[in-house]
């Protein structure tokens, strides 16, 4: 028995990659990431296939022959771990919409009467608490600069496709006026804001997002300056 | 004397008898125990053998088997491409020069990508310079074109591509459109910029591109306020990981 239990194969040792198994009558291969690229292999009902990467929603797997291709996400579905159950994967859809933990945007807007372009990513610590870092260069006839942004957003009801949210937080404004103009000096101010917008779910991964920030810039002078920032944009999560 | 002879010979009698009752009775009550606990043998038993019929059969062996766990490992992703290109970029009214820049994707879906790109070029001398001999619009530092692009990509035309008999790349067009900013002759423009590309798939962590895009802003460099477009033609490589 003792020999037995010394000879007997591994089995739980842990693999390099996952391994799953064709349940439906066959899992198509494709050559490259896409619908459209061809199907060049098959994997029959009870083989394994070893899952190497995945690629937006297809998955790079190698077959027990060692044929290598590409798997959709709706065929792997449909795949088993080796305990027969299902195998189960974050699938980008709208739940991940809810909930998930990154964001990254771009947007196009108004920054005190300028042209912006901005990016942000954010982090979700749940579905309605994130912490969010943007940037941004804003465009004028008077005045260049940037912008960072660091703050909070609270999304009211995570659950619904079109979804309000609210911001606080602070950040540094970079401000160059042009030359013409008759304060020629650059400087750096630090600001602060609160905000509202709406997101709205579109489809897969992505959703628009427009927002409104109200800015308390805190100069140098006597009086501080406010700046109202719009912005529309499109964004993912992941 | 007879009689007292008599009443012993009864008592004796009486007590014997008597014995032989109690002991008649106690064997009597000895049977009777006997069969009360046969009959509760027989009910146990039966009880019993109920209960075999609802458990399961006797195990012959008791195995020791310890069941499989399934670690899943994390999965890796593969969406992000940071990729170099280097082409020509013609600035408008300021000739056409070499561009040089690097870009990076995330691939959200099979469908659409996002893509940050920076570039640099430094613009020529235009015609009027060139002809009025000592005239100088912009100094070096000023000639010098620098952008950055803010770009949604969507491939279509996905397909393969035949190098010879026996190799196949998987390739797809691709059109990009994007927002970002174009910093020239000493001013940053808000610039809109729209192209289109191709790319071929030699492995599936390596890619080589070929694009045109159009970079677009709104320029007073020469006296009048128009809109400058500045194409730019270039080649890249990229790698996924």
């Amino acid at each position: 028995m003792l020999l037995l239990a010394f000879t007997a194969p591994a089995v739980s040792a842990a693999r390099e990659h996952l391994q799953v198994f064709v349940a439906e009558p066959y899992l198509e291969l494709h050559t490259g990431a896409g619908r459209g690229y061809p199907v060049f292999n098959v994997v029959p009902r009870g083989e394994s296939v070893d899952v190497l990467y995945r690629r937006t929603d297809w998955f790079r797997v190698r077959t027990e022959r060692g044929v290598e291709g590409w798997a959709s996400q709706k065929d792997m579905q449909r795949a088993q771990l080796a305990d027969g159950t299902a195998f189960t994967f974050d699938l980008g859809d709208r739940a991940g919409f809810t909930s998930h933990r990154w964001e990254v945007g771009v947007f196009a807007g108004n920054y005190g009467g300028a042209t912006l372009v901005s990016g942000y990513s954010s982090f979700s610590f749940n579905s309605q608490l994130a912490a969010e870092l943007s940037v941004g260069q804003f465009l004028g006839k008077f005045t260049n600069g940037v912008t960072g942004d660091i703050g909070l957003t609270h999304v009211i009801v995570p659950e619904w496709r079109l979804s309000p949210f609210l911001m606080l937080g602070t950040g540094l404004v970079h401000i160059t006026p042009k030359a013409t103009l008759v304060v020629p000096s650059d400087r750096t101010d630090q600001t602060a804001y609160v905000g509202g917008g709406v997101r709205y779910y579109l489809t897969r991964r992505f959703f628009v997002r427009g927002e409104y920030k109200a800015h308390e810039i805190f100069t140098k002078r006597n009086a501080n300056q406010q700046v109202d920032e719009w912005k529309l944009g499109f964004a993912f999560f992941f | 004397m007879e009689t007292g002879i008599r009443v012993l010979l009864l008592i004796a009698a009486a007590t014997l008898l008597q014995g032989c009752v109690v002991r008649n009775w106690i064997h009597h009550h000895n049977e009777v125990k006997a069969e009360r606990q046969a009959a509760k043998d027989e009910e146990a038993r039966a009880a019993q053998q109920q209960d075999d019929t609802d458990a399961p059969p006797p195990r012959v062996v008791d195995p020791d088997v310890e069941r499989r766990k399934i670690t899943v490992p994390k999965i890796r992703s593969s969406n992000v491409e940071f990729g170099l290109h280097y082409g020509a970029l013609s600035v408008e009214d300021f000739g056409t020069n070499a561009v040089y820049g690097a870009d990076i994707s995330y691939h959200v879906t099979e469908d659409f990508y996002l893509m940050g790109e920076v570039g640099r070029s430094q613009a020529g001398r235009t015609s009027f310079e060139t002809l009025g001999g000592n005239v100088q619009l912009l100094t070096g530092a000023e000639r010098r074109f620098t952008y950055y692009n803010l770009a949604l990509g969507y491939n279509f035309l996905p397909g393969e591509a035949f190098l010879g008999r026996g190799t196949a790349m998987p390739s797809a067009f691709y059109l990009l459109g994007g927002i970002g900013s174009v910093k020239f002759a000493g001013d940053d423009h808000f610039a809109v910029s729209f192209g289109a590309g191709y790319r071929l798939l030699p492995s599936d962590w390596f890619a080589v591109h070929i694009s045109v895009q159009d970079r677009v802003f709104k320029s007073d460099l020469l006296g009048t306020s128009k809109l400058t477009n500045n194409i730019e033609a270039r080649i890249g490589t990229s790698v996924y990981f």
